[in-house]
């Protein structure tokens, strides 16, 4: 891919919401701590449920009260990152476009499961009582496109809007189809990154499939080292961010300070051997997808400063990637896993990431590690995310600098 | 980027008049209806009776016993007409393995029935009563994973959720990625199902016609839901010859816009649309002159055909393209329906037939379009534009064209501009 610049970034996250709020909070970079309080959804009958959710959220805070009725979760936490990342990035100020205009600027964004809020809650209504009486307003909801549909609804965006869905990869590949898009001049500017909310039914599926964090009252307090030593399950979590990437001619003719540059993109898909297994982590396909993204940037393997890594707390995946990376970038290499801080939010996951790379690529000190130690200021990260089906993707990120 | 041709040598089609292309075309240049009582859940109670179901396929005629029991059946459905594409390509096997092969399916719902299932077993039974391995089945990007399981493919597997469209957003997209050198050969497409969620949640918006699609016509009543899966294979040009294989149609080009208006209704002033369509023919390299036929979105409510007449109106001026909406016979297969058309668009180019728009009985006035009318037509067929509006406000217009009827590929931008900004 051709060097991108991020001029923005709009993100809603359990540690914060808005960059600076967002930054703050990596200052002091830990394991997620919260009450693991559940708002979303009534968990009362879930005794230890523990969800990483963006606390006290409140759209009506950023969008004011109107016309926020029939949104659901996903679409609210949504259209508030895009909301400011369309400010941050100074394309809008006060609401109104100031710099570019709404048919040149577009969103391509990762969703992995779309609005399951919206779905259980129609098919809810169809089963016990009647499917004549679902609610039409809400029918739109569940459609896997809605969130963005709205996304561009309540921020203007008319150049293009793309819904990507790659499960945990969704949000690097956006990074991809974005590139594309630019390099077509199909648009100006892009929002481009993930959103996934929680709700009741992913909770309850993610258990059910035994993957979340065991029922141990002690889990909070194992470092991220540990819990990704003893794949301890991971902690469900939900969000959405959003970075501002355009060329890196507009963002100078803007004058707009770069906050970081998108550079390579690298993925793979190789499934298991046999034709019994569908789930399925890929140590090979992690290391090509590394390996392709850091040839993309034109870089070697040494330059990678810190991995912004998938690691979830999910053993079988976790390990597979952990080595795909120690085959790539040698054993040495510093390692975060921003899930242990913000929680395995999914099609939203390599997005977090990428948001905590511009921070570090800004100078705050990369974590919460699982391995090694970064020697040198931070000038090159690389985004790593596993797919649960023997698909993986990477992308690399840099310091700005001159051109 | 952009200076590589992109060719379609292989098309697949799961359709409710028809497996395979041949019989799916000639139904539709016979004016075939395939609408009928829906038999895939209870509908007696919910006020509509009648989608367009592919009743015809039998997902074990194309998938492997293990193949059966990962998959729901719109995975199902596209990993039949995927084989039906490669097929019809000639393309082999060795051909498709490998990191230069990416596949990218849109959908609106995906695996549709798998999550109804698990949904009712939960509301019924509680957490406990969801059968666990029901669960790894639902996943964002399945549909592409299947195809990709099969065939080999280590590349690029996406997903593009584009509601109605999803089948232009997919082709479309598939073909920057062989234009952006990121892939030789892409798998593509779209695939839906008819299931009772969306099938009420229709309903519920009043948007469902009792008996018949009727497209342009003033006493229109609305949609009627389809499904289906409809695949093609591009190739790079490159690719293509040196396997020697015969192209039947070109990717010209495709545009794509938002309304940023309302959640399921087209603007008004179809703006995004004629944006879309203008980007469309700039991606390709041509004007508005070249086009021969259009396939319509043409879903049978009178939103979408006045918007839709406004688009032609606007991009052809005075010139009365014809044009046609299969959905009069397939009903609106949501996320499979462009890419079910841009078949269509490929076999008209082919044989030079326009598929008819039948049940086309009083023309509206405000529509004043050449609409093929009830019988198929035969006429010039070097340029076809599919067009598609969807949920979400998304528009998406793809452009076929006959192999070598385009200008030459340069670097092209979608606004028109040749060579890098």
């Amino acid at each position: 891919m051709r060097s991108r610049a991020i001029t923005g970034l709009g993100i809603v996250s359990t540690a914060g919401i808005g960059r600076e709020s967002f930054f703050r909070a990596l200052e002091s970079p830990a394991p997620f701590t919260g009450t693991g309080r559940v708002e979303s959804f009534d968990a009362t009958a879930y005794p230890g449920c523990r969800v990483a959710e963006v606390p006290d959220f409140d759209p009506a805070k950023y969008l004011g009260d109107k016309g926020l009725r029939t949104l659901d979760r996903l679409t609210k936490l949504l259209v508030v990152a895009t909301r400011l990342a369309m400010h941050d990035a100074g394309f809008k100020k006060d609401g109104l476009y100031v710099q570019s205009s709404a048919d040149r600027v577009g969103i391509c964004c990762s969703n992995a499961y779309g609005s399951l809020e919206a779905i259980t809650e129609l098919d809810r209504v169809a089963t016990l009582e009647d499917a004549r009486y679902i609610n039409p307003a809400k029918f739109p909801n569940t459609v896997a496109n809605s969130a963005s549909g709205y996304a561009s609804i309540w921020e203007d965006l008319r150049a293009l809007n793309v819904a990507v869905s790659d499960g945990n990869c969704g949000a690097l590949d956006a990074v991809a189809c974005a590139d594309i898009f630019l390099e077509t001049g199909r648009a100006d500017a892009l929002l481009v990154g993930g959103a996934e909310a929680m709700s009741e039914a992913l909770y309850v599926g993610f258990s059910r499939l035994g993957a979340l964090e065991p029922k141990v009252k002690d889990v909070s307090t194992l470092s991220p080292r540990q819990r990704a030593s003893r794949g301890a399950g991971a902690l469900l979590g939900e969000g959405a961010a959003l970075l501002a990437v355009e060329p890196m001619e507009l963002a100078a003719s803007r004058g707009r300070r770069r906050l970081a540059d998108l550079s390579g993109y690298g993925t793979a898909f190789l499934p298991p051997d046999h034709e019994g297994a569908l789930i399925h982590p890929s140590p090979e396909a992690m290391e090509r997808a590394l390996a392709d993204a850091i040839a993309d940037a034109g870089l070697s393997p040494a330059d990678v400063d810190v991995v912004a890594s998938g690691v979830s707390g999910l053993g079988a995946f976790d390990r597979a990637e952990l080595a795909a990376i120690e085959r790539v970038l040698g054993k040495d290499v510093a390692v975060a896993a921003p899930k242990a801080m913000l929680g395995e939010s999914l099609g939203a996951g390599g997005a977090m990431a990428m948001a905590m790379g511009v921070a570090w690529l800004g100078g705050l000190a990369p974590g919460p590690l699982v391995r090694g130690t970064p020697g040198r200021r931070v000038r090159t990260v690389a985004v790593t995310s596993m797919g649960f089906y023997g698909n993986a993707s990477a992308v690399v990120m840099q310091a700005p600098r001159e051109t | 980027m952009g200076a590589t041709r992109v060719l379609i040598t292989g098309v697949g089609v799961v359709s409710s008049i028809g497996l395979g292309k041949d019989e799916y075309f000639r139904a539709l240049a016979e004016g075939r209806s395939g609408i009928s009582p829906v038999e895939s859940f209870d509908a007696s109670h919910l006020g509509r009776q009648v989608a367009g179901e592919v009743k015809a396929f039998r997902a074990q005629d194309h998938l492997t016993s293990a193949e059966l029991r990962h998959t729901g059946r719109c995975s199902a459905m596209t990993l039949a007409a995927a084989r039906m594409a490669i097929a019809d390509a000639g393309i082999a096997p060795e051909l498709l393995r490998g990191p230069r092969t990416a596949v990218v399916i849109g959908t609106t719902m995906g695996e549709a029935d798998v999550i109804a299932s698990l949904d009712h077993a939960w509301i019924k039974s509680g957490p406990k009563g969801i059968t666990r391995a029901l669960l790894p089945k639902y996943g964002s990007t399945l549909l592409p994973i299947h195809v990709a399981r099969a065939i080999g493919a280590q590349g690029m597997v996406l997903t593009l959720p584009a509601a109605c469209a999803a089948g232009n957003y997919a082709i479309g997209f598939g073909a920057d990625l062989i234009r952006a050198g990121r892939a030789d050969v892409v798998v593509t497409g779209a695939s839906e199902i008819v299931q009772e969620l969306q099938f009420s949640g229709f309903v519920r918006l009043a948007a469902m016609a009792p008996s018949r699609c009727q497209p342009f016509d003033l006493n229109r009543q609305g949609i009627i839901v389809g499904e289906g899966s409809g695949l093609v294979i591009l190739e790079s040009e490159e690719h293509a010859v040196r396997r020697g294989a015969r192209a039947q149609a070109e990717v010209g080009g495709y545009g794509l816009s938002c309304d940023a208006y309302h959640i399921t209704r087209p603007h008004p002033d179809a703006s995004g649309s004629i944006a879309a369509m203008r980007s469309a023919l700039a991606d390709s390299g041509i004007g508005p002159e070249a086009v021969d036929f259009v396939n319509a979105h043409g879903t049978g409510t009178r939103a979408n055909d006045l918007a839709e007449a406004k688009v032609m109106a606007d991009v052809f001026g005075g010139r009365k393209v014809p044009i046609s909406s299969v959905k009069s016979m397939i009903g609106h297969c949501m996320g499979a329906a462009s890419a079910l058309e841009a078949v269509a668009c490929v076999m008209t180019i082919e044989t030079g037939i326009y598929p008819p728009t039948i049940a086309y009985e009083t023309p509206d006035p405000d529509c004043d379009l050449d609409v093929v009318a009830n019988v198929a037509r035969t006429g010039k067929a070097d340029v076809v534009l599919n067009n598609s509006l969807a949920f979400g406000g998304y528009n998406a217009v793809t452009c076929f064209a006959r192999p070598g009827v385009l200008p030459p590929p340069v670097p092209r931008r979608a606004n028109g501009a040749v060579g890098h900004a």
